[in-house]
């Protein structure tokens, strides 16, 4: 019979279980979405290549990244069941007053509660196989990775992490459930709907100093970051840290305690058309707004930050191909045996490789070891090479094989190896071929190796895929998921609030002025943790570009345009759907 | 006499096929500073006729006139200009704002009809005073009584000097005393400020504060009482001599 009624409930209260249902869903498909990184085909690909260990680097910090997301999904979800029991508390007090035990009416909510999270967690499941198969083909796309590597696939390790993490967090709504109800007096359930519980009075003095102490918590915060620089984690790295969240939390809690004492006392500002409804509105539910607005602070930063830094450190890998390789080709050969000529242009002249035609310019020489073994060019060899490439080129090279120039003819000494280094002419692309081709299988050598611009240029460009691809995917996870608690909470919001906007509308308070102040309330919601955190994120990418900046350049233009595109098309989004979501679940409730 | 309201062939229709004529035909008029007082039994179409007149429902035929205006040909948006500007609101369930403390919830009708800055505060003092709240204006709702709650609503009502109060049942959720307490508020209202109430109700002690009761009966008026220079205590009994006539809410007067 409980069963009965626990379903019928679910069927029945659709419009609350809609929000919690949302949530969950949402929450298990992300959660899904990001353990099943494997499945991802540029993933695949990369792990392909000898940078394996880097993937395998990447899945551990996945691992503990999602420790973190799986303590962001329980704090949404149990704000979300929250809000549900509040919305119900009534109904629950009913059936106390019509003799139901406590124990039964628990195991009504936990039977409930069981159903909703059963069907959300089916749905979340499916929404993430299907979102992470449609990002894999989108992100292959975007990186030009071969579509071999696209198959679909289930992450069944992701799955049954997904499934066990979930379910530790309904039990935990259901403990929440359990407690609540066995906790809460009658008469609190049966008024649940008069009484506010979150209009606190505050002091303004002390809302005042917990203000000023969190900018100052902060300003030791960003003083340690700046100083000490970001890669430094030690003791005083994670005091840093608790120093700004800290800092965060009193900063939002002071703000929020006397923002509206602030406003109060303009009373221009404050007695002009609804803003002294709007101000209170904010206040009302300021107690979960604060502690809300903190973790929205801390996770848009990381959004932030790690969306900004990755396309910083991409241009950066892009710089360090050209320095890595100064030549399109460079050929080196061992002699067969020792004294044996070598003369590889004619080699690869034969082999297909029209020098005249493929090249721009190209030097080939011998290397000779003298008695200490160490290498050694002649004078003639050198100065072909300066002609070529240039006094500073031609240093660098002898500085890199530690070699020097040697006057005369070689004499007595023995070659060690062939050198050909060249620079196509024309289209590269087809010269690179020709020059594979021709490279490929030489005979009568002691054995030879190549490098050529290009293929080290894709092989970094591997690192660069993956810099880009976890941070932006990290990016948008962090940045998805702040911008959707905040919708939820600003929809549960005004779905608490439509008995007020009822009022207003019988007072005659106009629809656009009542939209309008919808307008204002998801604004506030949305703009005030930004704010910060765009704050925390320009501090926070001083110091990570300090550290870039010793690797390579730095481009900072590129990265904040990225960064502030991702934001206005995920956060901006969000706000106007949440805008425009909270307006029509006013006009219905009319 | 100036006419406030003026109510012609009022006509409310319920439902397709079998329609129900919760008001049919209803015509009635009230005049500056007057007190009337609608009363029924439940199902009479009181509550209807009234939500018609606050412009909170569509009438199916017939007019109604506040100040000359037929706001039946009004469109939304003059309606809630109509509403802000012309009427005042008392309910059964008082409607004050949870978030807002009785000051504030009084001072908002002033805000979003744009009144002046400076006169909003002297405004509220002074229609506080009037209906004896001065001493919980900084409470919130949830932290006062039913009674200071419904004289909240009151001066809300009647803060801005609208054309028209409408109350519905202002009395139903409250005891003997608070109920006495804010009659007495409303007579001071009506004397003091000559504003002009209309009153649902389905107490016949409520309604003998009235100048001038219609009694309702299947949506159509039934009857009508005027108080003249009768004592109170009279009128009372006269409206019970109707109330027996009509039936039912007989246990109501008790």
């Amino acid at each position: 019979m409980f069963s009965k009624l626990a379903v019928k409930n679910v069927g029945r209260s659709f419009r609350d279980y809609g929000v919690y249902f949302l949530t969950v869903a949402f929450g298990v498909c992300l959660f899904y979405v990001f353990n099943a990184l494997e499945t991802q085909a540029v993933i695949r690909y990369l792990a392909r290549h000898p940078r394996s260990d880097v993937v395998g680097a990447i899945q551990r910090l996945i691992g503990v990244l999602s420790v973190f997301v799986w303590f962001v999904l329980a704090f949404l979800i149990l704000y979300a069941s929250r809000f549900l029991a509040r919305r119900r508390a009534r109904e629950m007090g009913t059936y106390l007053l019509l003799g139901m035990e406590r124990w039964q009416v628990a195991r009504l909510l936990l039977a409930e509660t069981a159903v909703t999270a059963l069907i959300a967690l089916g749905v979340g499941l499916a929404l993430g196989v299907a979102l992470s198969q449609a990002l894999s083909v989108f992100t292959a796309g975007l990186f030009a990775v071969p579509m071999t590597f696209f198959t679909f696939s289930v992450s069944l390790p992701a799955l049954g992490k997904t499934v066990l993490a979930f379910a530790a967090i309904f039990l935990l709504v259901m403990l929440y459930h359990a407690l609540s109800v066995s906790r809460r007096k009658l008469i609190a359930l049966i008024q649940a709907e008069r009484t506010n519980q979150e209009l606190r009075v505050r002091n303004l003095g002390a809302s005042v100093v917990l203000f000023l102490a969190g900018c100052a918590l902060l300003g030791v915060a960003y003083a340690m970051l700046l100083t000490r620089g970001l890669l430094r984690v030690d003791a005083l790295f994670w005091v840093m840290l608790g120093l700004g969240s800290l800092g965060t939390l009193l900063f939002f809690r002071g703000l929020s305690g006397f923002l509206l004492r602030l406003c109060q006392s303009s009373k221009r500002l404050y007695y002009k058309n609804l803003n002294l409804f709007i101000l209170r509105q904010f206040n009302a539910s300021i107690n979960t707004t604060y502690r809300s607005m903190t973790v929205i602070c801390l996770m848009l930063l990381l959004a932030i930050g790690i969306t900004a830094t990755s396309v910083g450190l991409n241009n950066t890998v892009e710089q360090m191909a050209r320095e890595a390789q100064p030549q399109d080709v460079e050929l080196i050969a061992w002699p067969e045996e020792e004294g044996d000529d070598l003369d590889l242009p004619a080699v690869l002249m034969t082999r297909g490789f029209d020098l005249s035609r493929r090249c721009a310019r190209w030097a080939a020489f011998p290397m000779y070891e003298d008695e200490e073994g160490r290498p050694c060019l002649l004078q003639k060899d050198y100065q072909a090479y300066v002609d070529a490439w240039g006094e500073t080129q031609a240093g660098a090279f002898l500085e890199s094989w530690g070699a020097r120039v040697l006057d005369g003819d070689g004499g007595t000494l023995v070659v060690q190896r062939w050198y050909f280094l060249a620079d196509y002419a024309g289209d590269s692309q087809e010269a690179e071929d020709a020059f594979l081709q021709a490279v490929t299988d030489i005979p009568a050598t002691g054995g030879y190796q190549y490098s050529t611009r290009l293929s080290t240029w894709m092989d970094l460009v591997g690192t660069k895929v993956l810099v880009l691809f976890i941070g932006l995917y990290l990016g948008v996870v962090f940045l998805v998921a702040s911008a959707a608690v905040l919708a939820l909470q600003q929809l549960s919001q005004a779905a608490d609030s439509a008995r007020r906007y009822r009022v207003l509308s019988r007072l005659g308070v106009s629809e656009k002025m009542r939209g309008r102040s919808v307008d204002i309330q998801v604004f506030l919601a949305f703009f005030l943790p930004l704010a910060l955190a765009l704050i925390h994120a320009v501090v926070g990418m001083t110091a990570a570009n300090a550290v870039i900046a010793e690797v390579g350049r730095v481009d900072a233009a590129a990265s904040s345009a990225v960064t502030a595109l991702l934001l206005v098309a995920v956060y901006g989004g969000y706000f106007l759907a949440t805008c425009w979501g909270s307006r029509r679940l006013l006009r219905s409730g009319t | 006499m100036e006419q406030i309201l003026k109510v012609e062939g009022l006509c409310r229709d319920y439902g397709r096929g079998t329609v129900t004529h919760a008001v049919d035909h209803v015509d009635f008029a009230v005049e500056k500073g007057e007190f009337v007082g609608i009363m029924g039994p439940s199902g009479s179409g009181k509550t209807t006729l009234l939500n018609c007149i606050s412009t909170i429902d569509t009438p199916t035929a017939g007019h109604i006139w506040v100040e000359g205006k037929d706001i039946t040909a009004l469109r939304q948006k003059d309606l809630s200009r109509f509403r802000r500007e012309r009427l005042g609101f008392v309910f059964q369930d008082c409607n004050l704002l949870d978030t807002l403390t009785a000051f504030e919830n009084i001072a908002l009708a002033l805000t979003i009809r744009k009144t002046p800055v400076e006169q909003v505060e002297p405004l509220v003092q002074e229609t506080a005073r009037l209906l004896e709240i001065t001493d919980c204006l900084n409470k919130y709702p949830y932290q006062m009584s039913g009674g200071q709650q419904q004289r909240t609503a009151a001066a809300r009502a009647i803060v801005t000097q609208p054309a028209l109060i409408l109350a519905d049942e202002p009395t139903g959720a409250l005891d003997s005393k608070s109920a006495r307490l804010l009659l007495d508020r409303f007579e001071a209202m009506n004397q003091l400020c000559e504003a002009t109430i209309l009153m649902v109700t389905h107490d016949a002690f409520t309604a003998s504060y009235c100048h001038r009761i219609l009694f309702l009966r299947d949506g159509s008026v039934f009857a009508q009482l005027e108080r003249g220079d009768l004592e109170r205590r009279d009128f009372f009994r006269q409206i019970i001599g109707v109330v027996a006539r009509l039936g039912g809410d007989q246990s109501d007067v008790l």
